[in-house]
């Protein structure tokens, strides 16, 4: 719910609410006023009455115009000199819609005693309330019809600072370096809001890139010593050794090699979360792949596997191309490398993406998990398990879609590319394929 | 072959030297980039290897200055900076190659063995030790007289075990020269093992003596005092 329309409808609430206690209390007040003001008139005609009688004068049985009834009474005079009566009549007994006000007053004149009355009709309650309910309904009507009206409009302006505020964060990237920039705003619950993001995202951007440069030195003074290591283990193993001490240095070696390979690996993600590959150019996707095979060759060969393809032979990707070398490279290796002897690799490249499909042990945990870093099919295999780490992270970069899926005994990975408006038409039809032995058959 | 090795980390320095001294060249060590100019001022060097970070300097800066007084001498850049424009920048400037820490020594070696090779255009492709003979132009590979049909990678290894003959040459090392940048998978000893094994089976076949040993579990050798 929006804000505009909780404040929209508490304030109806709060109407609705108050429009029936003001209208008792109004209606209460002007009741008693006017017929406060009619038993002042009628005692002020009770005393005229009783003046004249003091003079003598026999008074009229209408006295401005208020019918008179004059008493002589027996008994001692009440303890209250006034009475009031009212007469509430109910619509039976009255033709009009009106109610008696009584005043009787006493009054000791010469001796006797009078008891004076008159009387007078006051417009009944029933009547205001009427006239009171409608104008009361219009007036509610009215306040909600504007209320409705304008609330959006006037929060759109009040809420402006909060809604722009509201895009920069959404627009800001702690990966951009970049400051949040705030506009100004008046509303001091804005200011207190902008100071506290401001502070807030200047801290992380600071502290982020202290984490990356960290990370990216740190990579970088690790391989000096390991280039130490490796160096005095090799100069070593020259020396006299013993079987025993060879195993030594070779787990040794196995260890530094792997270091190496995961310093390596990080430090390649740090440098694509802080987009240094920024640099992307049109390239023939197809050109590199084949390259690329033709480098895996040998391994392909000694572990006898059998590589169909499907590879158009133009497919042109927007894509920095130490990215797109790194994709390929990376698929295909875990390709050959989580391979059985004798597998298979179906591998499809076209303007749509790129689908390779591999025979292999059936995975461990659920496909879309070994996006994760460090996260291996098989823990106590050699892999470092940065490769599908770092293919999901150029992926995202490039905006493809990956998928890894595991289907009738085959994993398939499947990345899409972005749909470009390419100016050359895709040569249906025209497809390379390259069998077991790499001669390229042109189907036309 | 003489050598200057510009490097400010002393036990790399010295790993370089020993490893490289055993080859029977002379060596010679240079920490800081000063101290490097006034070598390169006073001595002339077949070959400089040149780290790119280096305490009083730059290692560009350094690349610069032996292309201004023209100095002789290949040059291979060491750096702890591996990513492809580092490299680039680093070819551009006027190295002969590039090689990325950590890097085995045998690698190191051969790497200095092919720059040499290349700048000395006296014809000399050819490296032959008994009977094995390697053409490093044409990818030939004779046996007695006779060539042997091997891979293009079979030549390769061959060719690193003739540059770093009586050394142990480990397989991580072996798949790092064979496939470079290549090689992000740990399961390339199985690789290199059937690169090796179907080497000497050809070699054998030829009626070429099988001077590589295997060593335990480190690698392999290629024994000059066998056959």
């Amino acid at each position: 719910m929006k804000l505009a329309d909780k404040f929209t409808l508490w304030f109806l609430a709060i109407i609705l609410l108050v429009t029936p206690i003001s209208m008792f209390t109004t209606l209460s007040n002007i009741r008693n006023r006017i017929d406060n003001s009619e038993i002042e008139r009628l005692k002020a005609v009770n005393n005229e009455v009783a003046e004249q009688l003091k003079a003598g004068i026999a008074p009229d049985q209408y006295s401005q115009g208020r019918p008179i009834a004059i008493l002589k009474i027996e008994t001692p005079l009440p303890e209250k000199k006034i009475q009031v009566q009212k007469q509430r009549c109910d619509s039976t007994t009255s033709v009009t819609d009106e109610c008696r006000i009584t005043v009787s007053c006493y009054y000791t004149i010469n001796g006797v005693n009078y008891q004076v009355s008159s009387y007078n009709y006051v417009t009944q309650s029933n009547q205001i309330l009427k006239g009171m309910l409608l104008t009361a309904i219009l007036k509610t009507m009215l306040i909600a019809l504007v209320v409705l009206l304008t609330v959006r409009l006037v929060s759109k302006k009040i809420l402006s600072p909060f809604n722009q505020t509201l895009n920069s964060i959404q627009k800001f990237s702690i990966k951009k370096k970049q400051p949040l920039i705030l506009s100004d705003t008046n509303t001091k619950e804005f200011q207190e809001l902008n100071q506290f993001l401001k502070k807030m995202t200047d801290k992380a951007v600071k502290e982020y890139s202290l984490v990356k440069e960290f990370s990216e030195n740190a990579s970088h003074e690790l391989q000096t010593p390991l280039a130490v290591l490796r160096s005095k283990l090799e100069l070593l193993t020259e020396t006299d050794i013993q079987k025993n001490q060879a195993t030594l240095i070779a787990d040794m070696q196995n260890a530094i090699e792997k270091l190496s390979r995961i310093n390596h690996s990080l430090l390649l993600l740090t440098k694509l979360e802080n987009q240094e590959f920024e640099a992307t150019t049109e390239i023939n996707f197809t050109k590199q792949a084949l390259e690329l095979l033709t480098i895996y060759e040998d391994r392909i060969a000694i572990k006898e596997l059998k590589v169909t393809q499907h590879i158009d032979r133009e497919v042109n990707v927007s894509i920095n191309a130490t990215l797109a070398d790194m994709l390929f490279d990376n698929l295909l290796s875990n390709a050959i490398r989580h391979n059985v002897k004798n597998g298979t690799i179906f591998l499809e490249i076209n303007q749509k993406g790129l689908l390779i499909k591999n025979t292999g042990p059936e995975p461990v945990f659920p496909t879309e998990e070994l996006f994760q870093r460090f996260k291996k099919s098989n823990q106590c295999s050699n892999s470092v398990g940065l490769g599908l780490a770092i293919v999901k992270r150029i992926c995202e970069l490039n905006n493809f879609d990956i998928q890894y899926t595991y289907e009738n005994r085959l994993h398939m990975l499947r990345v899409d590319f972005p749909r470009i408006v390419s100016l050359e038409p895709v040569q249906e039809g025209n497809r390379i394929i390259l069998d077991q032995d790499n001669q390229i058959v042109t189907l036309e | 072959m003489k050598i200057l090795v510009i490097e400010d980390n002393k036990e790399l320095a010295s790993s370089i030297h020993d490893y490289l001294a055993g080859e029977n060249y002379i060596c010679e060590l240079a920490l800081r980039a000063t101290e490097a100019r006034e070598k390169l001022l006073f001595f002339t060097y077949d070959c400089i290897i040149l780290d790119i970070m280096l305490p009083d300097g730059n290692g560009l800066e350094l690349l610069n200055f032996i292309k201004e007084e023209h100095i002789n001498g290949s040059i291979l850049i060491i750096s702890a900076k591996g990513a492809l424009d580092d490299k680039i920048k680093g070819l551009e400037e006027g190295a002969d190659d590039y090689l990325t820490k950590p890097f085995h020594l045998p690698e190191l070696h051969a790497r200095l063995r092919a720059i040499h090779r290349r700048k000395n255009l006296d014809g000399n492709n050819i490296i032959s030790f008994n009977e094995i003979t390697l053409n490093t132009n044409t990818f030939e590979l004779k046996i007695h007289g006779n060539e042997l049909d091997a891979t293009r990678k079979e030549f390769e290894l061959l060719l690193y075990f003739l540059v770093n003959k009586n050394r142990v040459l480990s397989r991580q090392a072996i798949a790092n020269h064979l496939w470079g940048d290549y090689t992000d998978n740990l399961s390339n000893v199985d690789f290199v093992y059937q690169h090796v094994k179907n080497l000497r089976k050809k070699i054998n076949t030829a009626g070429g003596d099988d001077y590589i040993d295997t060593i335990y579990g480190l690698g392999y050798k290629f024994n000059t005092n066998k056959g």
